[in-house]
């Protein structure tokens, strides 16, 4: 049976979820030329409604809300669900969203000297449905759900990674779909499986299982999981997703694709009524591998993007560390997951943006042509080094804070489980590591004379200096409101 | 049983039209009379079609000719399909065969026996769709044969008239071992049927299957499934499909492809439904899984190495009629369920497909994808309806494809074959590289030299605009009428009693079948629950 919603914060979290698709399909319809506008008004109107909702939600007291929206007798197959997690990560996602839509004006254009564009409809209509995508999978209460808006997000990522159609960006493009989708598999059993032990496809149902059922089904998510966030064994879309053009990169890379896979396993586990030791185990150590390869592979890079994509990589790791170590028992480490997700979405977002836009006005983005970055554009060079520290965790940006509490929840359980310490502190050792290396790339890029590309670079257009702006006062903030937030 | 003479009229429109579109000389029916002619057939048969289901849900079983037309909701079900298709692709066929007059392929003289016989075909696949004699459900399967293969051959090159041949005797051997299968049946029936008239209607071996005797029946379903298996196009009987449906015109392959694998299905189908009541579920259901894991498996092999737009299409309707039957081989209400679900999706997506593929080989010329390029940009309305029947056919949602599928897995997953269904997936996973393939090489990039921006006439584009629209709702929610029909039908398969008297745990209250936006049915559910509970304890 559908039914409405009927209180005000279901109404508007289903708003955010349908808005940008309605956006979408107008772009479709419209000519060209109004394609970017209806993109940023949809955008616009899809954070006003997540603020709205997200201060309606702060106003009540945090009351977390379970909607159904669709479902027969007992089966639930679509419902909302409001709670601090969802609402924080929706917040981030649709605005982050309305920030890569405003940047993009800016970057798809003629006077890209890296890849002139004309902005075509196909970008700004598949931004918009990411966006609504990814807002429905975090307010999702179901499995199938999840499935769902995960089949969606993987088909937007593919049709935004190909946007320029080179031989190249194609392949990395149907790469990243069949690698997702491949992973996606481990929705389709968890779905299935709840289904039938069940009756129900409602996550909460979890809770009620016995313990065998549980970890069957929570590690199939984590598959999923693993998927979509880029983790061993299926990380190898992501370097390649690189192809894109760089404000989809940003949003793939920080708000949106990589986090489908973290919110689906935090929402599981969230869900779960306390999860068998083995999610954790499974969880932690491939974390732990995945770190470390991530780590090996920053050394060899001189891409911007690359480098960024595999600090992508570990950052994720770190997350999924943080949410295996909560399954121990350690609720510090599972809130400081939750702010590293919105912690990283700002941070990364920035990074990327700042890479697009020196690829913009220098025509290149291999680090060891970018020196002198402060002396010619001191906004780049700004963005530059507030994203490498609040990524790399250096006090006061956001990543120390949430970075913190994941190492400090590790401790906590590690007093009671040797393995976990040990795994705590190669997680820690990697941090200081990621600090150090983009500590060397700072000093290569930011100061000193400029180089050749950096000294004939065009000038900054507007929107992209404002959407930097924003970041950069977000990458510092970010972590105070989550902390705020989470309690 | 219901008499009523709506089955007389459905197949009786299309036939007489058939024949006077054939009989009638040239210049009496011009080509716009056989247009005019057609149409009005084709809408005749929607109509009708319509009225029947309208009564099939409302409780009522139609039977005609002394109970040798026969339609309940198993048969609705195809009967819909074979309208909704049949209308569709006969509409598109009006734009594309004065297109193929045009540029020279077609004459009027052929213009002519291609309506003709269009019409001839659906009759023949209305004729089994609605048959419950035994005997002339084979005759009308072999009937299809003979009405198809001039389409096929239709432009007399000889390429097609090879596909032409190919398919006539492939299928003609093969719909023989068919006959084996009805005869067997038909000589055991005789037997034991207190009135040995009666052994040729499905329906009363049906009542009576329980004396049959289980290892004629075992043989008997091994040849139906060979005979009408090659007709439905499953692995290893497979063979002339690719030709077949890669040379008939485009929106015949549309038909063949979609609904005409579907009517040999719903013959095995029929059949299943006696083996269940006759031996059990079990022996014909593993017949019918392994021969579906087989096709899904290569299939999507094949399907994935070839280079022309039509044969891919080909190979991929070998594969999702392996997962149809996979559906049925897993059995129980939540798996012949999802399989004719995904047979009414498969056609209405494949229709989608098929028609699209028509649209490049009128703006291109060729269906070889290294030649086809930018679609989107030379005729944006009909890139981005491929696009959808790519995405939709290769099963994300929201699109109608996905939902089935899921509901396969599901069932997969309940009948206790996880890894089976794994596999499966994995291979489906190959046919999306496939389909993304075909997207990214063809339907965007840049423009071949050469080709005129501009799109097809909108009378080719305006059938495949609804096709979408289908596949999108059935995506997004599964009308309630078909929930129900397929819920009603998969208690017929099942032997689940008279759906009226009995009341299954799947149709309770009659008005709780309905689905949910993600176009999940939620029928299966409520079976699936009492099921779920037994199991616990």
């Amino acid at each position: 049976m559908i039914t409405l919603p009927t209180t005000l914060p279901a109404i508007l979290a289903l708003a955010a979820t349908l808005v940008p698709f309605l956006g979408a399909a107008l772009i479709a319809a419209l000519p060209r030329d109004a394609g970017k506008w209806v993109c940023q008004i949809f955008a616009a109107a899809a954070v006003l409604i997540a603020l709205c909702l997200a201060w309606i939600f702060e106003a009540g007291g945090f009351e977390s809300a379970h909607t159904s929206l669709i479902g027969l007798g007992s089966t639930e197959i679509l419902g909302l669900t409001i709670d601090r997690v969802s609402v924080l990560v929706a917040s981030a996602v649709i605005v982050i969203g309305y920030l890569v839509a405003l940047y993009s004006i800016g970057y798809l254009n003629q006077g890209n000297r890296e890849h002139p564009d004309i902005g075509r409809r196909r970008f700004y209509a598949f931004l918009l449905i990411f966006i609504g995508a990814m807002a429905g999978l975090v307010f999702t209460s179901t499995v199938i759900g999840q499935l769902v808006f995960f089949e969606i997000t993987g088909a937007c990522s593919w049709a935004l990674i190909g946007y320029y159609e080179s031989p190249k960006a194609l392949r990395s493009a149907a790469k990243a779909l069949i690698v997702t989708h491949i992973a996606s598999l481990g929705l389709y059993v968890a779905a299935a499986l709840i289904f039938i032990d069940t009756g129900t496809f409602a996550l909460t149902a979890i809770a009620g299982l016995p313990a065998s059922q549980k970890a069957t089904i929570l590690l199939a998510i984590l598959i999923a999981a693993w998927g979509k966030s880029a983790q061993l064994p299926f990380h190898m879309w992501l370097p390649d997703a690189m192809e894109a053009p760089t404000p989809v990169s940003a949003y793939l890379h920080a708000a949106s694709m990589v986090k489908v896979g973290v919110y689906i396993f935090a929402r599981g586990l969230l869900s779960s009524g306390g999860a068998p030791e083995i999610v954790g185990w499974v969880g932690a150590v491939m974390a732990t591998l995945t770190l470390v390869y991530g780590f090996a592979m920053y050394l060899p890079q001189i891409d911007m993007k690359r480098l960024l994509a595999y600090s992508t990589i570990t950052q994720l790791s770190t997350i999924f560390l943080g949410l295996s170590f909560s399954v121990f028992g350690s609720d510090l480490a599972f809130k400081g997951a939750i702010a590293h997700i919105f912690n990283h979405a700002f941070a990364k977002t920035l990074f990327f943006l700042v890479a697009g836009a020196l690829s913009y006005t220098a025509g290149t983005r291999l680090l060891p042509q970018l020196r002198g970055i402060m002396a010619k554009k001191p906004l780049l060079g700004v963005g530059f080094a507030v994203a490498a520290m609040a990524i790399a965790g250096v006090p006061p940006f956001s990543g120390f804070f949430s970075k913190f509490a994941i190492f400090a929840g590790g401790f906590q359980v590690g007093r009671e489980h040797w393995p976990l310490m040990v795994i705590a502190v190669i997680a820690l050792a990697e941090s200081v590591g990621t600090f150090a290396w983009f500590l060397k790339w700072l000093g290569t890029c930011i100061p000193g004379t400029p180089s050749e590309a950096i000294e004939q670079s065009g000038p900054t257009p507007r929107s992209i200096q404002i959407v930097l702006v924003v970041l950069i006062i977000m990458s510092v903030a970010s972590s105070g409101i989550a902390a705020w937030w989470l309690g | 049983m219901t008499p009523s003479s709506l089955p007389l009229f459905i197949l009786a429109g299309p036939l007489v039209i058939a024949l006077a579109i054939l009989l009638l000389p040239a210049r009496v029916m011009s080509l716009r009379a056989c247009e005019a002619a057609h149409v009005v057939s084709m809408v005749l048969v929607f109509a009708l079609a319509l009225a029947m289901t309208g009564q099939v849900l409302g409780g009522a079983r139609l039977e005609a000719l002394a109970s040798w037309l026969y339609v309940d909701s198993l048969g609705a079900i195809f009967l819909m399909i074979i309208a909704v298709v049949g209308l569709m692709t006969g509409l598109y066929s009006l734009g594309y065969i004065r297109h193929d007059i045009e540029v020279g392929h077609l004459d009027m003289r052929r213009a002519k026996i291609y309506y003709g016989f269009f019409n001839l075909f659906v009759f023949t696949m209305l004729l089994s769709a609605t048959a419950n004699n035994i005997v002339m459900m084979w005759v009308a399967v072999e009937a299809t044969t003979l009405g198809s293969a001039f389409l096929v051959g239709i432009y007399g090159e000889k390429t097609s008239l090879e596909a032409a041949w190919k398919y006539v005797v492939i299928c003609t051997v093969g719909v023989a071992f068919g006959l084996y299968g009805t005869v067997l049946v038909f000589s055991n029936g005789s037997e034991v049927l207190a009135d040995p008239h009666q052994a040729v209607l499905w329906t009363s071996l049906a009542q009576n299957a329980a004396s049959l005797d289980p290892s004629l029946m075992k043989i008997a379903f091994v040849f139906v499934v060979i005979g009408f298996g090659t007709k439905a196009g499953l692995f290893p009987m497979h063979a002339w499909l690719p030709d077949a449906h890669s040379e008939a015109p485009s929106p015949v392959s549309a038909l063949l492809s979609g609904v005409l694998l579907k009517c040999a299905l719903f013959v095995i189908i029929r059949y299943l439904a006696l083996m269940v009541r006759a031996i059990g579920p079990e022996f014909p259901q593993t017949l019918l899984l392994t021969l579906g894991v087989l096709s899904v498996v290569v299939a999507a092999m094949l399907f994935f190495v070839q280079k022309d737009l039509k044969r891919k299409l080909a190979y991929s309707s070998v594969e999702h009629v392996g997962l149809i039957a996979i559906g049925l081989g897993l059995g129980g209400p939540l798996g012949v369920a999802a399989a004719l679900l995904h047979s009414i999706n498969h056609s209405l997506a494949k229709a989608l497909l098929f028609c699209g593929s028509g649209n490049v080989l009128m703006k291109y010329g060729t269906r070889d994808l290294d030649k086809v390029k930018g679609m989107l940009r030379l005729a944006p309305a009909s890139g981005l309806l491929l696009m959808i029947g790519a995405l939709a056919l290769s099963g994300f949602p929201p699109f109608n494809v996905f939902v089935s599928e899921f509901l396969v897995f599901a069932a997969g997953l309940k009948a206790g074959h996880p890894w089976l269904m794994l596999v499966c997936l994995l291979f489906f996973t190959v046919t999306i590289a496939g389909f993304i393939q075909i997207i990214s090489g063809s339907v965007l990039g840049k423009t071949s030299e050469g080709a005129k921006p501009g799109d097809v006439s909108a009378a080719t584009l305006v059938p495949l605009g609804i096709l979408a629209a289908l596949v999108l709702v059935m995506g997004f929610a599964v009308p309630a009428p078909i929930a129900k029909l397929v819920a009603d039908a998969s208690a017929i398969v099942l032997d689940g009693g008279d759906p009226v008297t009995v009341a299954s745990p799947w149709q309770f209250g009659g008005t709780t079948l309905f689905a949910d936006d993600n176009g999940l049915l939620a029928t299966p559910a409520a079976a699936a629950e009492p099921a779920a509970e037994k199991e616990t304890k």
